[in-house]
């Protein structure tokens, strides 16, 4: 098995090309702007007298979220970068010639990169998630969200997208791939927003059809699911209704069928990119 | 195909949407054999080339690689290739691109960083090992992607255009070096545009174009072989084509071009066409070296 060897490359190749620098560079730009965004906030919220009780917790909390959809956002576009070229970019480029000529099955190279971009991701979700927790509890003096559930959440999603972009790669060149994966991630992102509305307003079709978004593209799903694990306090459920998750997050036939998306993902990618020429 | 042929090739056809790129390719390349594939740009070198990698499939016919179907993992096991391209990730060092298809060629630990430094000493690197490939020349790179394909120790290696951004000393290098893997018995099937070159170092050639095979043999047969051209009244063709069958006659400009193996049967040819009735007025050899071969086909490409 050559599997291993293609993700290792795959992790050096980020580290070596500054991907990962440049990366942690901007995320810690945004902690720094996220912090003072938090500390201006929380000084505010103590100064306003009255209120019901359970607000600051409330509102502490839905920074939490607010701030971690973003770091989703930042991982999800991330996860589409690395991996949208990853195949067809290569093989144009004939970098993965000489590599696919040695004995390594194709399905290797596809697994070991998919392996290899996601612990990328799962080192970027988990540091900048926990960072960002440390910032608001140190800020706050309140803990919230330091559950292992959220941010693996996020980073199943970050999988979706990079099984997604790789199951494009296999035939398409990285431009039109990219447009075709970001389409779906907005889609997700609208048919969310439209099921919301649809609750609100009572529209059967309009919820149904972001629950169909969600199942075309389980993305937001799963940072529906994200936030409500990571939003605590009496408040913070009708808090963060609205662009940072949903009011009724998802059960977990959602997982199911993430799940399910992942495994067709990768498994077009795996056949797909078996029978391609180079 | 037998144990002794290393590479085989049976109506091997490769069609991309309406073009057929390789047109029934029979070949055969014998164990320990330097073999010079030769075309002009286009013809359906680098295609061959793929499939027997394995890293393009054939539409039609069967290709067999050291007694394995192509694309095998256990074929592509024993295989070398320098891609035409010479194209690698340019963010490693040489010595971490040799290690990295050491690792990938299943070459055994203890022998890897030995085998690695051997290499790099044998291409001229042993001091920029250490350099990333970003900063190399064309020339350094070619001689990196070379040493990279022997880093298996193949049976078989395939090098397309290995000299090409090389310097004249650089090409005798790559000279030596595949006529040393002949002596130590490896097959190298050498995909070039360079005459000289496979001239020097080949002991069979193949000429494609168009994705046909259009000459193939043994070097001095091949240069023995002598094309003529014939320029005769009305029915001359006929009965050319009635004396030596189809292959090796073509007509340009109302004339006839013909391959003979030797004077022998040019002296028959005349003889049929004055037999025939056919006025003949002028015969005479049109080149007989593998270049001006080369330049007929490559000609022909262009038309």
């Amino acid at each position: 098995m050559s599997a291993h060897l293609i993700a290792l490359f795959t992790l050096r190749e980020a580290l070596r090309r500054r991907v990962v620098l440049a990366a942690a560079l901007l995320t810690l730009g945004y902690l720094v702007l996220y912090g003072v965004g938090v500390w201006f906030g929380y000084r505010d919220l103590q100064n306003t007298p009255g209120g019901p009780p359970g607000l600051t917790e409330g509102v502490v909390s839905l920074m939490l979220v607010g701030g971690l959809w973003s770091l989703n956002f930042i991982a999800s576009v991330l996860a589409v970068f690395l991996s949208v070229g990853a195949l067809s970019g290569e093989v144009d480029q004939g970098t993965l010639h000489a590599i696919a000529a040695r004995p390594v099955r194709r399905s290797e190279i596809v697994l070991g990169k998919f392996v290899g971009f996601t612990l990328m991701l799962a080192v970027f979700i988990g540091v900048s998630a926990s960072l960002m927790i440390l910032v608001v509890a140190v800020i706050t003096g309140q803990v919230v969200g330091a559950s292992w559930s959220g941010p693996l959440l996020m980073l199943l999603a970050a999988m979706l997208l990079i099984g997604l972009a790789l199951a494009g790669s296999s035939r398409l060149s990285p431009l039109p791939n990219g447009v075709i994966v970001f389409t779906l991630y907005s889609t997700a992102l609208i048919g969310g927003v439209i099921e919301q509305i649809g609750d609100v307003l009572e529209s059967a079709v309009m919820f149904n059809i972001g629950v169909f978004s969600s199942v075309l593209i389980p993305t937001r799903a799963i940072w529906d699911m994200a936030s409500a694990q990571l939003a605590t306090g009496g408040f913070a459920g009708q808090l963060s209704a609205g662009p940072f998750g949903a009011s009724n997050p998802p059960s977990g036939w959602m997982l199911l069928v993430a799940a399910l998306h992942l495994a067709i993902a990768l498994g077009f990618a795996v056949r797909s990119f078996e029978r391609r020429d180079f | 195909m037998s144990d002794a042929i290393a590479i085989g090739l049976a109506g091997v056809s490769k069609r991309y949407a309406n073009t057929l790129a390789v047109d029934d390719v029979t070949l055969s390349v014998a164990h320990g054999e330097i073999f010079g594939f030769l075309g002009p740009n286009g013809a359906g070198k680098s295609t061959i080339v793929k499939m027997i990698l394995g890293l393009t499939y054939p539409t039609a016919g069967q290709i067999e690689v050291l007694g394995q179907p192509a694309g095998s993992l256990a074929a592509r096991a024993e295989v070398g290739y320098l891609p035409e391209t010479f194209r690698f990730h340019d963010w490693l060092t040489a010595s971490e691109l040799l290690h990295f298809h050491a690792r990938l060629a299943r070459v055994d630990a203890n022998l890897r960083a030995d085998r690695v430094r051997e290499l790099l000493e044998l291409v001229g690197l042993k001091d920029r090992a250490n350099d990333r490939l970003s900063t190399f020349s064309k020339g350094m790179m070619q001689r990196a992607g070379l040493a990279q394909s022997l880093v298996g120790a193949p049976r078989l290696v395939i090098l397309d255009e290995p000299t090409s951004a090389l310097d004249p000393i650089g090409r005798r290098d790559v000279r030596d070096r595949i006529r040393e893997l002949g002596e130590q018995g490896v097959t190298v099937f050498l995909n070039s545009h360079l005459l000289s070159e496979v001239e020097q170092v080949c002991d069979r050639v193949a000429i494609i174009d168009h994705g046909a095979i259009v000459a193939e043999g043994k070097l001095d047969e091949l240069l023995s072989a002598q094309e003529i051209e014939i320029r005769a009244g009305e029915g001359a063709e006929a009965a050319v084509r009635e004396a030596l069958g189809e292959s090796g006659v073509r007509s340009i400009d109302g004339r006839l071009r013909v391959r003979v193996a030797d004077d022998g049967e040019i002296a028959m040819l005349v003889r049929r066409i004055v037999e025939a009735g056919v006025p003949l007025y002028d015969v005479r050899h049109v080149g007989d070296s593998l270049e001006d071969l080369f330049v007929r086909v490559a000609e022909r490409g262009d038309v």
